[in-house]
């Protein structure tokens, strides 16, 4: 796919060849109008939509957090950011973000290395595996929390019933947060990493063996120097998907219990749905988390812009 | 790694990924389940339930439609632009490109609230309407469509075809049929698979959008988890079926071959190695 993705563009570049242009050019202002809609009439309904659902959107966001009742003012921001509760909401969404991510690498990484090397037949079974989990999220995946560690909890009776007194972690407390968002994130990671485990080459082994290096000094000289780079890249995108997950985060902490946990999602979608005199404090908050998740995609993009050198 | 800890690591993932999944689906089956590891009895009497209460039929339906309306908006809108910026206009590309990067960077709930403060200012009218629903997810699940459908042009190198067909004498009608067609199948059923998966059981937007004026299923179970009137057994039974759902569909994917990532991934894997210069 690689050679067609550098082939193309060089192809589309303007030019006499293209069949499009076999037709004399049109002079007329009618005629120009026409070849401008030749050109981009097709496209106009997804340019629409583009601009007037995801762009208009988010710039009505960033314009409206910079405004009250007067006009311009930057009063919405220092009363959100000095507020004690939407300062606990920003830090625990980021420690969430954070725990989650790195729960998912420790985990991810050995899991995708393995699978990397499977045949490829086994391999598929765990990418199917993955994938259903990957996409068994939200309500139904916090539904299941309960179903396993509630009070009345499959594992909870489970272990109980051996005669251990042992309380689970609540849904909505940090703990249970992680627990829940790792279902679908460490599946995820995994299927994200696989495709670059391939740029360890298995006769770098081969080649650090004749030289006579122990399996720990091949990791740590040349394994896991080549692949940090797409290990951090996938730790960035589990943090950025993490810290904007809601279903889930309402299903395990419930509409108003935003307290115990207070997330940034669950402050917005609480404040929206409860109270309309807070709507500016929602509007702010969504532009920071807006903010985050476009820091931490181009921290991203960066990292993966240098991890691809090992595919050249 | 040592073939023991290989397997203990690979057992453990095992456990955790299946446990939810047979949790769920004993609690949907299950009479009482109050004090022991597995249910007390068993019974089909929840799916009799579910399948006779005309809120959980109103919520599936509308779901559905969402799904369905949903995937075909998607289909109209991002085939046309994605061919046109393949082989007439290249500079279609970076913007759809942005538009791609918006619903996958940015949270959902953020850019509901985004439209939602639009529409109330310009149309307060059609706050919380069906149709408006319908177009933000139709907004949000594009990149899906786009990345999928994108692959297989790519693939096939669908500009030069094209442009031989063209040479040809050949009519835009027949280029159509017989060219972009049968390039962009397998794209269009794995874009088809992914926005309506994603359609049916997304909860944020409609959660914002909506807020308590109608259900969609996601709606509907949330409220059944989070209100104490007991119907757990039900909303074990709705998330079983949509589980089905979904995993049927995924499993037609690979049985076509196809069986790379249906998620998100996907479109992380635009930057990945894979795919990635770009």
């Amino acid at each position: 796919m690689a050679t067609h993705e550098t082939v193309t563009p060089d192809r589309m570049t303007p030019g006499p060849t293209r069949a499009g242009d076999l037709l004399p050019p049109a002079r007329s202002a009618f005629g120009r109008l026409r070849e401008i809609a030749g050109l981009w009439l097709p496209a106009l309904p997804l340019i629409l939509v583009i601009a007037l659902l995801l762009l208009a959107p988010a710039l009505s966001l960033v314009i409206g957090s910079f405004r009250d009742a007067s006009g311009f003012s930057i009063d919405p921001w220092i009363r959100v950011i000095t507020r004690r509760g939407d300062q606990a909401a920003i830090l625990t969404s980021l420690a969430l973000g954070a725990t989650v991510a790195t729960l998912c690498t420790l985990v991810g990484a050995p899991v995708a290395w393995v699978i990397s090397r499977m045949l490829p037949g086994r391999r598929a079974a765990w990418l199917a595996l993955f994938t259903v989990a990957g996409n068994f999220g939200g309500i139904g995946l916090g539904f299941a929390y309960y179903a396993i560690l509630g009070t009345v909890g499959m594992l909870t009776l489970a272990i109980q019933g051996v005669g251990i007194d042992w309380v689970p972690p609540r849904p909505s407390s940090f703990g249970g947060l992680v627990i829940g968002y790792l279902y679908t994130n460490v599946p995820l990671f995994v299927l994200l990493t696989i495709p670059s485990m391939g740029a360890l080459r298995d006769d770098w082994w081969e080649a650090a063996q004749v030289a006579s290096a122990t399996r720990a000094q091949f990791w740590r000289r040349v394994g896991l120097p080549v692949l940090a780079p797409f290990i951090a890249a996938g730790w960035l995108l589990i943090f950025t998907w993490s810290i904007g997950i809601y279903g889930l985060a309402y299903a395990l902490a419930g509409g108003g219990a935003a307290m115990t946990t207070p997330l940034i999602t669950l402050r917005i979608g609480d404040i929206l749905a409860t109270d309309f005199t807070e709507t500016w404090r929602a509007n702010v908050l969504s532009v920071i988390l807006m903010a985050i998740a476009i820091l931490s995609l181009l921290a991203y993009r960066v990292t993966l812009r240098r991890a691809v050198r090992w595919f050249r | 790694m040592s073939t023991a800890g290989r397997r203990i690591l690979l057992g453990a993932i095992v456990v955790y990924l299946i446990l939810p999944l047979v949790a769920v689906f004993l609690y949907s089956v299950a009479t009482v389940w109050q004090s022991r590891i597995l249910p007390d009895g068993y019974t089909l009497e929840h799916y009799v339930a579910v399948a006779v209460d005309p809120r959980v039929q109103g919520a599936v339906l509308r779901s559905l439609a969402l799904a369905v309306l949903v995937t075909l908006i998607d289909i109209a809108i991002v085939v046309p632009a994605v061919f046109w910026a393949r082989v007439r206009n290249p500079r279609i590309r970076p913007i759809i490109e942005v538009g791609a990067a918006i619903p996958f960077a940015l949270p959902w709930v953020v850019i509901a609230f985004g439209i939602d403060r639009l529409v109330g200012e310009w149309a307060p009218s059609w706050q919380t309407t069906f149709p408006v629903l319908v177009l933000a997810q139709s907004a949000i699940a594009f990149p899906f469509f786009y990345w999928a459908v994108d692959g297989a042009m790519a693939a096939t190198g669908i500009a030069r075809l094209t442009e031989a067909a063209e040479t040809c004498g050949a009519r835009p009608i027949q280029i159509l049929r017989r060219i972009v067609l049968p390039i962009i199948r397998t794209g269009v059923a794995t874009g088809t698979v992914l926005v309506f998966a994603v359609s049916f059981g997304e909860f944020a937007l409609a959660r914002i959008l909506v807020g308590s004026s109608y259900d969609t299923l996601p709606l509907w179970q949330a409220q059944a988890l989070l209100r104490t009137d007991d119907q757990l057994n039900e909303l074990a039974v709705t998330t079983v079926l949509s589980f089905l759902v979904l995993f049927a569909l995924a499993a037609w994917l690979v049985a076509r071959g196809r069986s790379s990532g249906a998620s998100l991934a996907a479109g992380a894997q635009v930057g990945t190695p894979t795919e990635a210069p770009r």
